[in-house]
Formats: structure tokens, C-alpha cells, sequence
């Protein structure tokens, strides 16, 4: 290292960055320069970039612009190839395409450009054998690379191929499962009418592995409830399972135009149902008559189980986006195009 | 991430197809023991007689 120099931007909110010139007998003149614990390792870049619409590019590599500001000398130690003195002022404008930066430096005499890449504070230890630890970095650094970058479109392709499997799982299911109608009981209820109180319907086979029953329940309600207590008993086993359903449907209208409520069906799952004999046990209640129909259906994938797991599995890729997002926020919000300077410390 | 994703979404596949497997789900059944139904019918109500719904409208 063979000078030092350190600026200061011109305004209110000032902030200063270090420049350390280094020589190479063999590779030439290179700047490392310091802010807030990032560094950028930047040598003079031979030709003039081109304007683009919201930067510059150059070599092939689209920069966005990142600020603009009007800086001066502030110290200075050392030998430079020019004479740099305290208070020599000059525009400086930095383009970033993390870990590529570029940056002009603009006097009424000259332009320079710069190009420049990131590097971890702990390799400039390591490099120059300097024990303790780099400053520690404060907030994102304008070139900083994004941990989240690589990450992208694996992140990407790995939620499109779960998706698909979930999908392809889902469907298989549905191919594949029985879905046989094992009980079909149509009754009608009146109240007060013993014989109406409680049907039993003849026994049926549910076979195949464990799995559910979908009750499916249809009435003719019109503005009307009923309730039905339903009982599935093994006869094998003697286990009866107990559940109730409400159905209820009403409409009308009103001030605000024609209005409903329920349905005159409802349905139901019974899950992890053992193979066996049967019978359903259908009780109705409520205050008019009602005409009712249950249907018992074996092993019915759930659709309901698709959209759960395709929704935890969009958990992670939702916060990978907003850990993203948030990390790039704090980036700009060192940037000239930012709205917001609240932005917490990295 | 990726890695503890890989894990994540495998497990949420696993218990997708687990669920659709076995018919597990959440349910509000309650389950008892009874007498046989085919040869007394109203044997039965015992299980779950006694409640009378009065909800709705």
C-alpha cells in the first residue's frame, strides 16, 4: 500500500469512504476502498461505458446506477500517480451490478472511469496478515453480493417440481382410489312420527385397505333446518361411529336484493374407516318434514389435503422472496433511489 | 435453504400422500361400542341417545 486518502461527500448528511492505493510492480495501480466495513478492490477501466435507460453498461455487464454525490479530500497520505490534494473536489457516481461496480469521478478537467468487485473484509485481513477482525460491516453494501442470489432459481425449479408432485400424488389417488358408492339410504322425515325418528339401512361391505367415507347428505329444505345424527357400526367389531350434521338452507330478499344461506346438502369424511359389514343409522330431527338422502362413498381422496400441502409448500418460497426483497431494500436504501432511510443495519 | 426446503417439501409429500392413503383427517366422531345392530335395531340408541339438537334456526 502506497497512499492513502480519505472523502468526504459534499451536504448536510456528509459521509466519508477510504481510499488505499496499491502498486504492482507487475499487475499496476489497484484502490481498495472502504465504507461502513465493505470493501471494493477497483482499478482504472480502460474505455468509457455506455448509457443505458436506468444506468450504464459496460464489457457486457448492465450496471444500475446507484448515487451520485459531490465529495472532497479530506486527508491524505502518501504517493499517488497524481497530486491529490485536501479539499479537491470532484462528482463521483457509482453503478452496481453486485459484485461488479463501476464508478466515474468526474473534475472539470477529466472523467475517470473505475470498475470494481466486492471483497469480503476478512479476505483483506488475510491478504495484508492483519490480526483482529475487519470493521464490522454496518447495513448492505452497494455491491455487496446477495446471499439469496444463487439461491433463486433452485428455490424456483425445487417449488415447481413439489408442486408437480403434489399434484401428480393427488391425481394418482384419484385414479387409483375406489370411490365406490357403498350405501345409498333415502328417508322421510316427519315429527312426531316414531317410525320416521330412526331408519337403518341394510348392511354393506366396506373393503380395501383403511381408508375414509365421504357422507354426502341431500334434502329438499327450503328456508328450513334439519339434523341428522349418523352412526356407522361395524357389525364385525360392534364400534359405532357417531356424528352429527346440520343442514340448513334459507334465502329471501330484502333491501339489498335476494339473499341465501347454507345449502340443502352437506357433506362429511370419516376418516380411517377399517373394512368390514356395515349399516348407517340415520336420525333426523327438526321442526317440518324434510325428505332426505344419504350417500356413503368409500375411499375418496380430499382435495382439501392438496390445496393444505400446496400451501405449505409456498411458505418457504414466500419468505425466501421477502428475505430477498428486504436484503436488496437495504441495499438501495444507501442509494439515491430510495424512499425510505429506516431502514435496520445489516 | 435449499437444503432445509428439500427437507420440508419432502416431509409435507410425504404427508400428503400419507393422509391420502390412509383417509386420516380431523373429525368430530365419537366412537363406542354397541350390541349388534342387525338383530336390535334400537339397541343402538343407547350409544348415542339422549341429545337432542337444538341449534340452527
Amino acid at each position: 500500500m502506497i497512499g492513502y486518502l480519505v472523502r468526504t461527500t459534499l451536504g448536510d448528511a456528509g459521509y466519508s469512504w477510504f481510499e488505499y492505493l496499491l502498486h504492482n510492480p507487475t499487475l499496476g495501480f489497484r484502490w481498495l476502498v472502504e465504507y461502513h466495513g465493505h470493501w471494493v478492490m477497483t482499478r482504472t477501466a480502460p474505455g468509457v461505458p455506455d448509457t443505458t435507460a436506468g444506468g450504464v453498461s459496460y464489457q457486457g455487464v448492465d450496471y444500475r446506477h446507484f448515487s451520485t454525490a459531490k465529495a472532497k479530500v479530506v486527508a491524505v497520505v502518501g504517493e499517488f500517480p497524481w497530486t491529490p490534494r485536501v479539499d479537491e473536489r470532484a462528482v463521483v457516481e457509482d453503478y452496481v451490478a453486485p459484485p461488479r461496480m463501476l464508478s466515474s469521478e468526474r473534475t472539470p478537467q477529466e472523467t475517470t472511469w473505475s470498475t470494481g468487485e466486492y471483497v469480503d473484509g476478512r479476505t483483506v485481513w488475510t491478504a495484508f496478515g492483519l490480526k483482529d477482525s475487519p470493521p464490522e460491516r454496518i447495513g448492505v453494501g452497494a455491491a455487496q453480493p446477495s446471499p439469496y442470489a444463487a439461491a433463486g432459481r433452485p428455490m424456483f425449479l425445487l417449488t415447481c417440481a413439489f408442486i408437480a408432485a403434489a399434484v401428480l400424488v393427488h391425481l394418482l389417488f384419484s385414479v387409483l382410489s375406489q370411490q365406490r358408492l357403498v350405501a345409498d339410504v333415502i328417508g322421510e322425515y316427519r315429527p312426531g312420527a316414531a317410525d320416521s325418528a330412526l331408519v337403518v339401512s341394510e348392511p354393506f361391505s366396506l373393503g380395501g385397505r383403511t381408508s375414509n367415507v365421504m357422507v354426502e347428505v341431500s334434502t329438499d329444505l327450503s328456508n328450513r333446518w334439519a339434523y341428522f345424527t349418523l352412526t356407522l357400526v361395524n357389525e364385525d367389531t360392534g364400534l359405532a361411529k357417531t356424528f352429527g350434521r346440520e343442514v340448513g338452507y334459507y334465502f329471501g330478499r330484502d333491501s339489498d336484493g335476494s339473499w341465501s344461506e347454507g345449502a340443502n346438502w352437506d357433506r362429511a369424511y370419516l376418516p380411517s374407516v377399517v373394512s368390514g359389514s356395515y349399516v348407517l343409522l340415520v336420525e333426523p330431527e327438526g321442526p317440518s318434514p324434510v325428505v332426505w338422502r344419504v350417500r356413503l362413498t368409500r375411499d375418496v381422496p380430499r382435495p382439501m389435503w392438496l390445496w393444505l400441502a400446496l400451501g405449505a409448500m409456498l411458505v418457504p418460497p414466500i419468505f425466501f422472496l421477502w428475505r430477498r426483497a428486504a436484503f436488496e431494500s437495504r441495499r438501495w436504501s444507501e442509494s439515491d433511489h430510495t424512499s425510505s432511510k429506516d431502514d435496520d443495519d445489516d | 435453504m435449499i437444503k432445509a426446503y428439500l427437507v420440508f417439501g419432502g416431509l409435507v409429500l410425504a404427508a400428503l400422500t400419507w393422509t391420502h392413503y390412509t383417509g386420516w383427517g380431523p373429525s368430530n366422531v365419537t366412537e363406542e361400542k354397541v350390541k349388534s345392530v342387525r338383530n336390535n335395531p334400537g339397541s343402538y340408541r343407547s350409544a348415542y341417545g339422549g341429545r337432542s339438537y337444538t341449534g340452527a334456526k
